[in-house]
């Protein structure tokens, strides 16, 4: 027990920075959305008018999550809670890959279990660390929502809420690691997995039956097979349930079970999906030139990336008839939806549109990933073998930017592709699949101006390139979501890539903003080919 | 083979700071053009930095580094355009298999020679067809020799490469040592192998703290030291003890273990025959003796601290 104790000290030392970070920032995000509701709709019209447009509109159900009443802090939980849920899984997911598959594959595991500490010993440690973090975080959340004034009980409720999402994914990813063989695809699918249970909550949300009031939506059966849907339902600033608590802590603990028993029964470095060992004893003309090494490298990832994208592309062409046909039986939304959109069309366009944000986003997530391989390139060595040759470091940067390039415009086709597919099988109405496709192509301009930052902050200081990409595209994405609900001045919001991106269908594409997007992406990335050249490889 | 006057690699006062570390503290290294020069120094002495100074990776906080007269930094292409390395700690591609490194590595530097490739692989026993996280550090190091030497170069630059290598690898690795000297390139070795060192350089730099402490070829290095002489002699140990030149007296019986400096080899021989000796080695002073004596020592490194040191030690 006290290696147990020793072990989860020293990983909560490497940890410090990354986990106040997280923290701190997940707090940050639900006091200041706390904040904005408090004033930004201080009167109980403004919020009941907030909701009850809310609760006509699927999309907004979809991205948000379910009204429950007008409260501040039930419209607080409304605004924020499936986002600060996602990221408490993401925080938890890669503490947990971090320290276990990130671990073996680096080889520090192996010197850390030659001491006396069993096979398991090391697991327990994290998951405790895991514990601690989501304690600590929920606990962070609540200061928060009550530093913005809402109640202190809702506050903990809500804190916990989160939190036990944070317990869930971290238990998930134990398993996860012990199936994946590298800590680049444990982490891969824990992050899936957390991003599969928000839209999985955001179908049985979409679906959800509004009450006459328009202030309440009960959600679809969809939502109870999703964490973050369970933890919804604690409903904790109205009529607080403790039961879904205890259904994520019973599914927490049958996950960490499992994941610890795996971990007894296999071999250091095995996993229970294997890697192929082996392969062609000779290079395809393809891997003859640095673009042709990052193209090998980034294949598998542009795939899932892809095979992600699509999935949600179906759903937005998908679920838009199902959402519209469903509000059609409740005739005060469709009241209330006639006189915001007009006209049935304009329904299923809204909620495509809101999908292929998200799709967006995806893809410029995906490039970050792809720029940031330069890093790990670097870090872990290989970049000195590969600029031993005679090719220049512009080459290394521009092979895999451009391979960065193919896939976030790949990503975003996929999606609009798969969105234009399913919405023209289910002839609902709605926009033409060429429009569909444009508008998810609309995004990529964009997109492209995170893969390019990344790049200019590898080129100048590659340690902090992972920090800022992914920080970048979160900011942007809070920007984006609360930047408005948040009475942010405008210059702010700007400064997210995504609020120059036109929202097709629903808005005429406005080639303006994507040009100018396109000028920061390549001006971004001309100035990282230029500045890689002045810097010391990182040792 | 050629001897051109002017160095393949030639360093002049290199200095290189990493913050508030010292890594590079004015390094004069040159390397003629034929030569297997041998770079030694303990961990942490500065010969990776050297290294990856030499290749442009990293700009040296001053002084000036050419290779084949190029300022590797300024113009890295044309620098590497005849180069092939091995770094001491070679990390792969996880998910690429070694075959695939090795024609990646060579293809980039203009593509491997076929005969030589299977030649290469062969000798080192080596697996191609396994994914590159399968491989044990030897494995690694094997897979960047192998694309190193399968495309011929006009400098090798080796850091530590054996160190991960069983003496039959080991083995395999000198015969292509050799075997590129033959054909007129050009090799700096980085070790702190001393064995290996002797066995294949003809000229040796040794680095401590940032600052080429000796350079100089193998005899010349090895006038520097003493010589052990065992030898079995009816003469009294008090006489030896007089004897200009000894150190390091031992006796047993009528068995004597002492060093002679190179400079009074003379004398301490004419004195022996005297003597009379009954038994005698004379082994020659390792490099192993050179190598402590430079890192033994607590003087500072830097410009004449090896006199200091030897002082010290006569």
């Amino acid at each position: 027990m006290r290696a147990v104790f020793r072990l989860a000290l020293l990983q909560a030392r490497r940890d410090r920075g990354t986990l106040a970070a997280w923290i701190l920032g997940i707090a940050g995000l639900g006091y200041a959305a706390a904040t904005a509701v408090t004033t930004q709709f201080g009167e109980d019209n403004e919020r009941a008018a907030l909701i009850s447009v809310a609760a006509a509109s699927p999309a907004f159900l979809f991205l948000r999550g379910l009204p429950d009443g007008i409260s501040s802090g039930a419209v607080t939980f409304f605004q924020g809670y499936s986002f600060t849920a996602v990221l408490a899984g993401l925080m938890s997911a890669f503490l947990v890959v971090r320290h276990t598959r990130g671990d073996e594959d680096q080889g520090r595991f192996e010197l850390v279990g030659s001491t006396r500490v069993t096979r398991v010993s090391s697991l327990y440690a994290t998951l405790l660390l895991g514990t601690c973090a989501n304690v600590v975080l929920a606990l962070a959340v609540a200061a928060g929502f009550i530093g913005a004034g809402l109640p202190a009980q809702g506050s903990f409720l809500a804190g916990m809420a989160v939190g036990a999402v944070g317990l869930f994914f971290m238990a998930a990813a134990a398993l996860v690691a012990q199936a994946m063989p590298s800590a680049r695809s444990a982490n891969g699918t824990a992050a899936a997995l957390v991003g599969a249970a928000y839209l999985v909550r955001g179908a049985g949300d979409a679906l959800g039956t509004a009450d006459q009031s328009l202030l309440h939506v009960t959600a679809a059966w969809p939502s109870l097979l999703s964490p973050i849907g369970w933890g919804q339902r604690i409903r904790p600033f109205t009529e607080a349930d403790m039961l879904p608590l205890l259904v994520i802590g019973a599914g927490t603990a049958v996950l960490a079970g499992v994941a610890v028993a795996l971990r007894r029964s296999r071999d250091l470095g095995a996993s229970y999906i294997a890697a192929n060992e082996s392969g062609p004893d000779r290079a395809g003309a393809g891997l003859a030139s640095m673009l042709g090494l990052a193209w090998r490298l980034q294949r598998g990832g542009l795939a899932s990336w892809c095979i992600i994208s699509a999935a949600l592309g179906a759903v937005a062409g998908g679920l838009g008839p199902v959402v519209r046909d469903a509000l059609e039986g409740n005739p005060s939304v469709a009241e209330l939806m006639s006189r915001i959109v007009p006209g049935d069309a304009g329904l299923i366009d809204l909620f495509t549109t809101a999908m292929l944000g998200i799709s967006g986003v995806l893809a410029a997530a995906a490039g970050v990933e792809a720029v940031l391989r330069l890093r790990a390139e670097e870090a872990e060595g290989r970049a000195e073998l590969l600029l031993a040759v005679p090719a220049s470091r512009l080459r290394w940067l521009g092979g895999t930017l451009a391979v960065a390039a193919i896939t976030t415009t790949a990503v975003a086709a996929s999606a609009g592709a798969s969105a234009a597919v399913v919405l023209a099988l289910s002839q609902a109405g709605g926009s033409g699949p060429g429009t569909v496709l444009a508008a998810a192509l609309a995004h990529i301009p964009a997109a492209l101006v995170f893969p390019a930052v990344t790049a200019l902050v590898f080129a100048l200081a590659s340690r902090w390139s992972s920090a800022v990409g992914w920080g970048a595209l979160a900011v942007a994405l809070v920007l984006g979501q609360f930047g408005e609900l948040l009475g942010l001045p405008t210059w702010l919001q700007d400064l997210s890539p995504f609020r120059h991106s036109s929202a097709m269908p629903v808005e005429a594409f406005d080639p303006e903003g994507a040009l100018l997007m396109a000028v920061v992406a390549i001006t971004a990335s001309a100035a990282a080919a230029r500045l890689v050249r002045e810097r010391d490889l990182a040792a | 083979m050629t001897t051109d006057a002017t160095p393949v690699i030639s360093t002049s006062q290199l200095v290189k700071d990493f913050g508030r570390t010292t890594a590079l503290a004015g390094l004069d290294l040159s390397v003629r053009s034929g030569e297997v020069h041998g770079f030694l120094g303990p961990n942490g002495a500065g010969k990776s930095t050297t290294l990856r100074i030499l290749l442009g990776l990293i700009r040296p906080t001053s002084g000036t580094a050419r290779v084949f007269g190029i300022d590797p930094w300024a113009e890295p292409v044309r620098a590497h355009r005849d180069v092939a390395y091995v770094p001491g700690d070679v990390t792969l591609w996880p998910n690429l298999t070694g075959g695939e490194v090795i024609d990646l590595l060579a293809g980039l530097r203009g593509g491997a020679d076929e005969n030589l490739r299977r030649q290469l692989i062969d000798e080192f026993d080596f697996d191609p067809r396994k994914k590159a996280r399968t491989y044990s550090r030897g494995n690694r190091q094997k897979a960047a020799l192998i694309a190193a030497f399968s495309r011929p170069a006009s400098l090798y630059l080796l850091d530590e490469p054996s160190s991960g290598l069983d003496p039959v690898m080991d083995a395999v690795f000198r015969r292509h040592v050799r075997r590129v000297t033959a054909d007129g390139a050009t090799v700096l070795l980085s070790s702190h192998i001393l064995a290996e060192v002797e066995q294949l350089c003809s000229r040796v730099t040794i680095i401590r703290s940032g600052v080429a402490v000796e350079s100089g070829t193998l005899a010349e290095l090895r006038h520097l030291t003493r010589t052990r002489f065992r030898v079995t002699s009816p003469a009294s140990p008090e006489l030896l003890s007089t004897w200009r030149g000894i150190h390091d007296l031992r006796v047993d019986g009528t068995a004597m273990e002492f060093d002679a400096d190179a400079a009074d080899l003379g004398h301490v021989l004419e004195a022996l025959a005297t003597a009379g000796v009954t038994g005698i080695t004379a082994a020659p002073p390792s490099l192993e003796e050179l190598f402590m004596r430079h890192y033994g020592g607590t003087a500072a490194p830097g410009r004449g601290s090896q006199k200091d040191q030897k002082s010290q030690v006569l």
